[in-house]
């Protein structure tokens, strides 16, 4: 029996674990070993340079602008999300006519792609026929040009609103699905004893809805720590690179500046990034176990 | 306003005590909807109007006409066509092969555990949580070394990789609840693994196989980096490169690339409201349980 399991394992797990281990696997060490050198992409005589990338990284100033940018946009696209996510939830749980079809609604955004939605977004902010400035133009009563992408002050911020518009839905479709778990007893129990709706929701609901946040969160995490499609269609890190990411930042000296050498060492730092944000979260998510079994 | 008010006056179990807020709700529930349709409907509406109209500031005017010419010219450009062939030749491979392969780590790991399976385990799903930004360089030189790149090869085995993990993840979750006593009479009864996992786990797992078909399908057809990096010359492009690209073509081309855009949306659409009954179960079966 034991040796007919060792077969059968093997012969299940030989395929995926060697397309994982080749195409994943091996990449990710790799990419350590080339923060070392200065491969240009094409050359195969590239030299060992030692820790002169991550000097390098210490001394960029684009670097530096790129860090500021990624948590600004991790913080607001995870949280922006996840709580329009549970307001539009818990407006819709509250059984007004029509729930699915504003499900529906809110849902809808997330089959699109990030091309599709950033490009819709560039028309948005259009300055001069967007539908920002416009709707501007319409309660001010005066033209409005404001160029919404192109000003460094608004560009990363005109993105988060964008991605957030796409990912609520996501975070909405699984509080509703945690919101349904509660019971109704609980519910009446709080309406009897005189609970007020926030104290109903900030004291009962909410806590109650700790698994539904995890599953929340760990989504964003995973989703905002990928978002480069979206930044790329809607400002490519502009201008003057104030909505540069780590993310854009590895591109653009990587596939334009063919910098892959030290491409290699800013995607080791976004990775030690990511294993440290991981950790931070399974070390969360422990603790919420414990509480919630 | 006042009618909506009426299913829940008759024949509430209890009477709550504030009635105005169904409706209260309801307007903002609908003000809210019309902000989240707006730039949906902005894409509608540039795909039937002329990009002339769009340019003189008439995008967001309801249509008084409707004009075809720019699905005409989407339709009629030979370039297009392929953009759509290539990426269903890569989206349609790459999803059923990712499923395959998270179908055979998912059985091992829920029903064949062995020493450090349980790490095995958690090592496959991590890979869910990084950024791709990691692996693009030794890939790209990979790939380069196998003349893969510029290839619709490239695109769809990196795909299969990078659904290994969540495929893994859900399909070992779902035959976790596949009862091994099942499992046991079978092979009592002289079946082997292999006929244990397609006749009696993977029939009972056809929820999770279409949370799984939808994921997959949504993420890759809609993928744009990838493609981006591996991708070259025109005849390759997927259709997310391709709207992109319609931006060099033609110096103004609001009108087309909202024909096209659409178009490129329809059918990760189909695939969900076909799949949308089992995708929202599956996708919230852990935020239930924890």
């Amino acid at each position: 029996m034991e040796k007919e399991n060792r077969f059968w394992q093997i012969v299940f797990l030989s395929l995926p674990m060697a397309v994982f281990v080749i195409l994943i696997i091996w990449p990710l060490t790799s990419s350590f070993y080339y923060s070392f050198t200065n491969w240009n992409g094409f050359n195969s005589d590239y030299q060992y340079v030692g820790f002169d990338n991550f000097i390098k990284i210490l001394t960029d100033k684009l670097f530096y602008q790129a860090a500021i940018n990624t948590s600004i946009w991790m913080v607001a696209a995870i949280f922006l999300p996840s709580l329009f996510g549970l307001v539009l939830a818990l407006l819709i749980d509250s059984s007004v006519p029509g729930g699915s079809i504003f499900k529906s609604i809110f849902y809808l955004p997330i089959c699109l792609s990030a091309v599709v939605v950033g490009q819709t977004w560039v028309w948005i902010y259009q300055p001069d026929w967007g539908l920002m400035n416009t709707v501007i133009g319409f309660i001010a009563q005066e033209k409005f040009n404001y160029a919404w992408l192109a000003k460094p002050d608004t560009a990363l911020g005109s993105v988060i609103l964008a991605w957030s518009w796409q990912q609520t839905g996501l975070s909405m479709v699984i509080y509703l699905a945690g919101l349904t778990s509660i019971s109704e007893d609980l519910i009446e129990v709080c309406e009897i004893e005189g609970a007020s709706t926030w104290q109903r929701i900030r004291l009962v609901i909410f806590p109650l809805l700790t698994p539904a946040t995890v599953v929340v969160i760990a989504l964003s995490v995973i989703n905002s720590l990928k978002g480069f499609d979206i930044l790329y269609i809607m400002t490519g890190g502009g201008p003057f690179n104030s909505s540069d990411t780590l993310a854009m930042h590895m591109y653009n000296e990587s596939f334009k500046k063919y910098l892959m050498g030290y491409g290699s060492a800013i995607s080791v730092v976004l990775f030690l990034i990511a294993l440290t944000i991981i950790r931070i979260y399974f070390k969360q998510l422990k603790k919420v176990d414990e509480i919630y079994g | 306003m006042a009618d909506i008010q009426l299913p829940h006056g008759t024949g509430a179990p209890s009477a709550k005590p504030f009635n105005p807020w169904p409706v209260v709700i309801f307007i903002i529930l609908s003000i809210l909807a019309v902000l989240f349709l707006a730039p949906t409907v902005g894409v509608l509406f540039s795909s039937i109007k002329t990009t002339k109209e769009i340019a003189f500031g008439r995008l967001w005017d309801f249509p008084t006409s409707v004009y075809w010419g720019n699905f005409a010219d989407i339709l009629s450009n030979p370039s297009v066509q392929g953009y759509f062939v290539n990426t269903l030749l890569i989206t349609v491979p790459a999803t059923v092969i990712s499923i395959t392969l998270g179908i055979l780590n998912g059985y091992v790991f829920a029903k064949l555990p062995f020493r450090g399976s349980g790490i095995l385990f958690l090592v496959i799903i991590s890979g869910m949580f990084f950024p791709p930004q990691v692996i693009l360089i030794p890939l790209f030189r990979l790939f380069n070394g196998l003349h893969l790149i510029d290839t619709l090869w490239s695109v769809i085995f990196i795909h299969i990789a990078m659904g290994i993990p969540i495929c893994t993840l859900l399909m070992r979750n779902f035959f976790a609840t596949v009862p091994n006593a099942l499992r046991e009479a079978a092979i009592l009864e002289g079946a082997s693994e292999w006929q244990v996992l397609t006749k009696i786990a993977l029939p009972l797992s056809l929820p999770a196989l279409a949370v799984l078909v939808t994921l997959q399908f949504t993420w890759i057809w809609n993928d744009f980096l990838w493609p981006l990096i591996f991708i070259q010359s025109d005849e390759k492009r997927t259709v997310m490169l391709g709207i992109v690209n319609l931006k060099g073509q033609y110096s103004v081309a609001w009108g087309v690339q909202g024909a096209l855009s659409l178009l490129a949306s329809l059918p990760t659409l189909i695939v969900f409201l076909f799949f949308q009954k089992y995708f929202i179960k599956g996708m919230t079966m852990g935020a239930v349980k924890g």
